[in-house]
């Protein structure tokens, strides 16, 4: 970094900077006098020098007339000395006041751009240096400090600088904790949760076992609470994922698994669902797909996230598609619909937690609003990418793309082949 | 039918499974932390299949589980668990744990389970 050669203190900054002007205002009083006492020398020497010639003229006329001939000749002599000697006088004062102005400007010129540079080189390096920790603390580098010194003015915006630095991350510390404490909450309550839900769930699945014995109307109750508890436990489900992801504790254990194996489970899942709105499902997997590195009870839970909503979010009769093929050194799986499709704005938001359909189908629609954030995690947890695409009126399509295993990575061949 | 020895810390949890069991034909004990798994297998032997909950107070399913291994028990074991793995976070290879049944449970999983390991 540059660093200046001459810099004041601030103390002798701030003096300089009165001792100057000081000077200054004496230097140029001086001046003002020098060059008024030289006018007035100027003039003095003028009115002489006419004197001197009044006088010769008078003395050469006294001497055409023949009046004492030897005195009007020494006068003549004497005033031309007399004027010779004026001439030299004011020639010294005009040399000697050039000088002596000449100087005090030199003077306070130098003075003026030694003061100013010094002045300058004391702000710049602390402007500098709170420049580029602005740059880092905008960058979110919440630990920079800069050091306090200088100028007076600089010194006071260091510190100014340094106190937001420390609220922002005093603030940012706080946000984090209740960032933890939340997700510890939502850890402990879903696991608290979780027994007596299963208590619920399971005497409500003893009941129906028992289905005859209950009157329609029981019945029917008996399946509204399980179906409530079902949308309990995907709720407590989607929550205990999200809280995981964010702590930092969702993980995946991948082994090798077929892309194929996964679709059919997941539309095995799904299928009465489908077949309830009567919609059309149809199902294109490429052969000889390799396999991927997948924990599958989570891609599984993807594919079923993704064939859940088309089913919920399509009309009865809507087409549903699957298709996997093989996309360079990855595995593609695609999940089509036919369905509304979706807005851009919406579709810029879709993989954002608790963003979901327009209200009115929302109402209709059962989900958590949770489910495309999480397939999104669980996705880049495994190395690959999900993206959604639509069009209004004619549909989406959801695209998911995981590593295939043993496939030549394209940028391996390509280093290979050129060592080779 | 199995011999299943199932240990919960809940007692309608400990009701819903005996009930759920015994309607598949199992014969079913129960206890209500993981000492009282310990004692009972020391003292009447290993049943088919242990079915522990793995979070219980004074033992839980994965300490008593590691105390019946160290005493050389090999009995098939399921972990019954909030989460997909023993709620720490951590593998347990060295348990020879046979499934995690994550609650709420899904019954026709856990029979399914429950037969393949008595009948291999």
């Amino acid at each position: 970094m540059h660093r200046p050669r001459f810099r004041l203190s601030p103390s002798l900054a701030n003096r300089l900077t009165i001792g100057f002007v000081i000077a200054f205002a004496v230097l140029t009083g001086l001046a003002v006098i020098g060059v008024a006492r030289f006018l007035q020398q100027r003039e003095d020497f003028e009115n002489a020098t006419a004197r001197s010639y009044q006088r010769e003229i008078e003395a050469r006329d006294s001497l055409a007339r023949g009046q004492n001939p030897a005195a009007a000749r020494a006068a003549i002599v004497s005033q031309q000395r007399r004027r010779q000697a004026l001439s030299d006088e004011i020639s010294s004062e005009t040399r000697d006041t050039a000088l002596l102005v000449g100087a005090g400007l030199i003077a306070g010129l130098t003075g003026a751009a030694l003061l100013f540079t010094g002045l300058i080189a004391s702000m710049r390096r602390p402007l500098e240096n709170l420049v580029e920790a602005s740059g880092r603390l905008a960058g979110g580098d919440l630990d920079v400090r800069v050091a306090v010194g200088g100028l007076a003015e600089t010194a006071t915006l260091a510190a100014a600088f340094n106190k937001m630095a420390e609220d922002l991350q005093r603030r940012a510390g706080e946000r984090d904790q209740l960032d933890r404490m939340k997700d510890e909450f939502v850890l402990t309550a879903s696991h608290e949760l979780r027994s007596p839900l299963t208590s619920v769930q399971g005497f409500a699945e003893l009941l129906l076992l028992e289905r005859e014995k209950l009157g329609p109307r029981q019945a029917e109750t008996v399946e509204v609470i399980l179906d409530s508890t079902r949308h309990l436990v995907r709720l407590l489900n989607d929550l205990l994922d999200l809280a995981r992801s964010d702590a930092g504790r969702l993980t995946i254990r991948p082994e090798p698994a077929g892309a194929a194996g996964l679709i059919e489970d997941a539309v095995r899942t799904m299928r009465a669902q489908i077949d309830a709105r009567r919609q059309k499902l149809s199902l294109e997997i490429e052969t000889d797909l390799p396999q991927i590195e997948a924990d599958q009870d989570r891609v599984r839970q993807v594919l079923v996230n993704l064939l859940a909503n088309a089913n919920e979010y399509c009309p009865e009769g809507a087409g549903i598609g699957v298709k996997a093929h093989r996309a360079g050194a990855d595995v593609e799986i695609d999940v089509i619909d036919d369905g509304p499709g979706m807005p851009e704005q919406q579709l810029e938001h879709i993989f954002e937690r608790f963003t979901r359909g327009d209200a009115g189908e929302t109402q209709r629609v059962g989900g958590t609003g949770l489910g495309l954030a999480i397939s999104k995690s669980l996705i880049e947890l495994h190395g690959g990418t999900i993206e959604a695409d639509s069009t209004p009126g004619q549909g989406s399509i959801f695209r998911i793309r995981l590593p295939a295993i043993g496939a030549p990575d394209p940028a391996d061949t390509e280093r290979s082949g050129a060592e080779a | 039918m199995a011999k299943i020895l199932l240990a919960d810390d809940s007692e309608t949890i400990l009701l819903l499974l005996r009930t759920r069991l015994e309607m598949e034909g199992h014969e079913v004990e129960t206890a209500a932390d993981g000492q009282e798994v310990v004692d009972r297998v020391s003292a009447a032997g290993p049943p088919d299949v242990l079915l522990l909950d793995a979070m219980m107070p004074r033992k839980s399913g994965i300490d008593a589980l590691r105390e019946l291994r160290a005493a050389g028990i090999d009995t098939p074991a399921l972990i019954v668990s909030a989460h997909t793995d023993g709620g720490d976070g951590e593998d347990h290879a060295d348990l020879e744990i046979a499934a995690y049944i994550t609650k709420p449970i899904d019954f026709d999983a856990l029979f399914a389970k429950i037969t393949d390991l008595t009948t291999r």
